[in-house]
């Protein structure tokens, strides 16, 4: 296999090479159009950009995206967690132990995976100032990693019924209880799908600007997406300011991604999953 | 089986206990400050709005004003309503929120000695004869066209719909590359805009403008009546399209392309208002003189040019606030002279305070003129709420594109979905 | 599975019983923020409400007028013929890319980094991208044509087959990189001595794939699947930023229709045709459902 493989890596270049201009044209325009003088609109975008590097340091400022980073780092990172402890417990217990109330809860969870969010605006919004999670963190942590919930717990228990169930019960045998199996047999296991969680998920959170947009209303706390949102006016939008926002916006999550697929492979390498 | 339910139950506590003790602990102690949430959707203004809620704070360390800026205003602002939180102040307004009573009777306000009188009737709500709201400036839309091509060609204001035509087809001849007149019809409301000042227009042409309001507010404007508003509107943009002098893409350009096409001169006359005449001057700085102002024609022969003439930059006080006091103090620190002045400036609109003297826009000269010797027509504050321009925009895609048999079926489906719109607000 | 459980509670009865209710606090948290907002919407179903007056309680009215709500049923027809496309193309193109992805070769990390890229970036930003690059006769693409002599003054934004069709390629383009990083966590999880062990018995590279890739994938194939059903027929935002639903309604999606009607003072019957859309997702992901279960059962 190894040496078949071999074999065919030099075909397979050009064909990577075709595939992943395809996905960076766009970005290329992006970076264009943040590089882009005021004058000229975006009639004038050629291949060669203006190199206006001023853009940057303006949507910076404008955008106050430092802060708006800071946020957004705060609550990607607490809805991530979040979501983390929640799904993965749901999951590992739906997959093992199909109980009436653990089928009940996961059908009650995919059926809410189909239902539009925005029906659920007005009283969330109600409910948050009840609660006065208007203009907080802890909010919108709950809110998202709410929203991420059914997918996250149908990613854990799907992957969890494919890990063969006689390793937790070989540790239970050696005096292990199903919770501590859980935690410290299966939970190791779970490194890859806990990756795809986290990029899945975290993307979404960090680009969330349909619960942001109600939630946070003070500078404060704006997240990027709102920052972004800045530039876009009632009558067009300052095409520039928002592509340089956008870009830098897009630079942690770029990095988020890169991180967790290396842990996303080496999660599976070290994993002791084998039939 | 027990243990089974009181583990259950346990989990199920603590969990309901971190998510209720959560939010207290983010609640803060509260001083003695009166709070007001100022809520605004123009995005022109942050800057603006923010270095003034600064300055107002530091002249009342007692007033905190909470300013939130949103660009989906329309949308917020809704939100905010359906769960009961209107904002102390709001330049969001629409007919609806007045009707519910959402807010404050403004009508003996000392501000209204300075503001225009034409924009204090325009403000007045019509079923109660009420001030709910107040203009601190005023907007004008019409047809901008490039100085320098018109006076080559030696064009000039267009008096009726034969005379536009005929001033559209001599760029055309002279410049055969040259759009005569440009439309981003992507951008649906760029379209929609068409209807609210050409059609809705000759509507109040020929009712004046407090019939017109009155009859938008009781339905009594037939759209479809044979050879009527509508039919005649159609059949006019249609005359524009299968004699070239609008773009060949005028469905998909947009907005942006087309204050470029404006800005490069590719694009001669463009059907826009005030709003558009600073970001034409950022595209190319050349434009600063070269952008005319002129009047549109009517659709319907017999009538004279308009141009639209209306209110802008609204403020409501919601009915319910907890410190008026405050309301009106930073509303009055707003309304000082120098600070309208530069509010003026920075939006580019005229003002309608009286004792404001502002140098808002290069186009200054020809908006007097237009308001002074063309029929001025006001936004349709009182067509149905649910009927946005975004909405008739589309039907003008439809239109465009060729779905109607004719334009009179064009008329029938408008006043369709003006009468669908009017029964869901009524 | 079961019996396997009962006889080691059985042998250690002190184990307790924490792990059966691991999932009710994730129910707990989805019930506050999710279900008790959801039972207040799906009452609004039943009413007459314009988003700010008090609500006037009508019974099933609002789903009768669904029915005759021409724009509403053409909404239904555009969203489905999308995610006809959209769907399966996702899932073609995500796990042809997982699978050349899951080669050694130098970069590979990289290529799969930028391969994931679209997903990353706000679709709102990146259809407005796209809409420059390929905007009908001024689009960067048709210029770029124009300059070489490939002049053209078709307009594919004017037909609203065509026009969907660039919409599903862009949707495809972005989210391609998702679904292949399902694919791959799948594929990963095939141990390799099961290609070794396949390889020593000479079996080809197609029977390799069906007999030990396919069937390891198929979590990963059901969670695309599913996910990609539910996704293509709430599409949104790569609709708004390419067509914004036109030309007249002719590209508009239900969710778009949905988010246009709660806004537009018809916030009642938003919500009624937003549970209608739920029952239009929830077919085929419950046939989806019932094919994989049988599946994983056989």
């Amino acid at each position: 296999m190894m040496k078949k493989r071999d074999a065919l890596t030099y075909p397979l270049y050009p064909v990577v090479l075709v595939i992943a201009l395809l996905a960076l044209i766009p970005f290329f325009f992006l970076f264009v159009l943040a590089l882009k003088n005021q004058e000229g609109g975006l009639s004038s975008i050629r291949l060669i950009p203006d190199f206006n590097w001023t853009n940057f340091p303006n949507a910076w400022k404008a955008g106050d995206l430092g802060k708006a980073m800071m946020n957004s780092i705060i609550m990607t990172g607490g809805g991530i967690a979040v979501l983390i402890v929640f799904s993965a417990m749901a999951g590992y217990t739906i997959a093992r132990f199909p109980s009436v109330l653990n089928r009940i809860i996961f059908a009650i969870l995919l059926a809410c995976m189909m239902i539009p969010g925005i029906i659920n605006t007005v009283p969330l919004y109600t409910l948050l100032i009840r609660l006065r999670g208007i203009n907080t963190y802890w909010a919108m942590i709950f809110v998202m990693a709410t929203n991420a919930l059914p997918f996250s717990v149908f990613l854990y228990s799907s992957f969890i019924r494919s890990i063969p169930i006689s390793l937790e019960e070989s540790a239970i045998i050696d005096g292990c209880s199903w919770f501590g199996a859980f935690w410290r047999i299966t939970m190791p296991l779970l490194g890859p799908v806990t990756s795809s969680v986290v990029i899945l998920q975290g993307v979404g959170m960090w680009n969330n600007y349909a619960q942001a947009v109600f939630f946070l209303q003070d500078k404060a706390h704006r997240n990027i997406p709102l920052s972004i949102s800045l530039f876009f006016q009632q009558y067009g939008a300052n095409w520039p300011l928002m592509a340089a926002a956008a870009t830098l916006g897009l630079l942690p999550a770029v990095l988020m991604f890169i991180f967790f697929q290396k842990f996303f492979i080496s999660g599976i390498t070290t994993g002791s999953i084998k039939g | 089986m027990k243990k089974k339910t009181y583990l259950g139950k346990l989990s199920v506590l603590i969990t309901l206990l971190v998510v209720i003790l959560l939010p207290l602990g983010a609640q803060g102690a509260k001083g003695t400050q009166d709070n007001i949430s100022y809520f605004s959707g123009r995005v022109e203004t942050v800057e603006w709005d923010t270095q003034q809620v600064e300055n107002f704070e530091k002249l009342n360390p007692s007033i905190k004003v909470e300013y939130e800026f949103q660009k989906d205003a329309s949308n917020v602002i809704k939100v905010k309503i359906a769960s009961g939180q209107v904002p102390d102040i709001s330049t969001v307004v629409t007919q609806d929120f007045i009707d519910t009573g959402l807010y404050m009777d403004l009508s003996d306000q000392p501000f209204w000695d300075r503001i225009l009188p034409s924009v204090k009737d325009l403000c007045t709500d019509l079923k109660t004869g009420k001030q709910y709201k107040v203009a601190t400036n005023i907007t004008m839309g019409g047809l901008f066209y490039n100085k320098q091509l018109f006076s080559e060609l030696g064009l000039k204001d267009a008096q009726n719909w034969k005379e536009f035509v005929a001033n559209l087809e001599a760029i055309k001849r002279a410049y055969p590359d040259k759009t005569p007149l440009f439309l981003g019809g992507k951008d649906s409301w760029t379209l929609g805009h068409l209807i609210e000042f050409w059609a809705h227009g000759v509507a109040k042409q020929q009712l004046g403008i407090p019939g017109s309001r009155q009859a938008f507010l009781d339905n009594a404007v037939r759209w479809d009546a044979p050879n009527g508003i509508m039919e005649n509107f159609a059949k006019a943009l249609l005359e524009l399209r299968d004699k070239h002098l609008i773009n060949a893409d005028a469905i998909t350009a947009t907005y942006d392309n087309q204050k470029e096409a404006f800005a490069s001169g590719e694009a001669a006359m463009i059907n826009q208002g005030m709003w558009v005449v600073g970001d034409i001057i950022k595209l190319n700085p050349k434009m600063e003189t070269n952008i005319g102002f002129g009047p549109f024609p009517s659709v319907v022969p017999g009538l004279k040019s308009m141009v639209l003439c209306a209110e802008d930059s609204v403020y409501a006080v919601s009915a319910t606030t907890q410190s008026p006091d405050a309301v009106f103090a930073f509303l009055e620190y707003l309304f000082q002279p120098e600070v309208q002045k530069s509010f003026s400036e920075t939006r580019g609109i005229p003002s309608s305070f009286i004792d404001v003297e502002a140098d808002w826009s290069p186009i200054k000269d020809d908006a007097t003129r237009l308001v002074n010797s063309y029929v001025n027509i006001n936004f349709s504050t009182e067509a149905p709420s649910g009927l946005s321009v975004d909405d008739t925009g589309r039907l003008i895609q439809k239109l465009l594109h060729g779905d109607y048999a004719s334009p009179a079926q064009f008329a029938k489906e408008y006043q369709k979905i003006w009468d669908s719109a009017y029964a869901t607000s009524n | 599975m079961q019996p396997a459980i009962n006889k080691h509670r059985f042998l250690h009865p002190n184990t307790g019983s924490w792990h059966r209710y691991m999932a009710v606090p994730a129910l707990v948290l989805f019930s506050l923020f999710f279900l008790y907002p959801l039972s207040r919407g799906v009452w609004t179903s039943f009413t007459a409400w314009d988003g700010f007056s008090t609500p006037k309680f009508i019974g099933l009215a609002n789903y009768k007028e669904f029915f005759q709500d021409s724009r509403a049923l053409r909404d239904i027809q555009n969203t489905v013929l999308f995610a006809l496309g959209s769907a399966p193309l996702l899932n073609i193109a995500g796990l042809l890319l997982a699978l050349l992805l899951n080669r050694t070769f130098k970069a590979r990390t990289t290529v799969r980094s930028l391969l994931y890229l679209p997903a990353v970036i706000s679709p709102m930003i990146m259809g407005s991208i796209w809409y420059l690059l390929l905007q009908p006769r001024r689009g960067l693409l048709a210029i770029l044509l124009q300059q070489i002599g490939y002049g053209s003054t078709s307009n594919w934004m004017l037909s609203g087959s065509s026009a969907m069709i660039v919409i599903v390629l862009v949707n495809v383009w972005q989210y391609a990189g998702m679904t292949m990083i399902i694919y791959l966590a799948g594929l990963q999880a095939i141990p390799i001595e099961h290609y070794e062990a396949a390889e020593l018995e000479g079996a080809s590279r197609g029977n390799i794939f069906r007999f030990i890739v396919l069937p390891q994938l198929t979590p990963a194939l059901k969670i695309n699947v599913i996910t990609n059903i539910i996704g293509s027929l709430s599409v949104f935002d790569a609709i708004l930023a390419l067509t914004d639903g036109g030309p007249g309604y002719d590209t508009e999606s239900l969710s778009i229709y949905i988010m246009r009607m709660c806004y537009g003072n018809k916030t009642g019957y938003s919500t009624a045709v937003a549970l209608i859309l739920f029952l239009i997702i929830l077919i085929p992901v419950l046939f989806s459902l019932q094919f994989f279960n049988a599946k994983e059962k056989a």
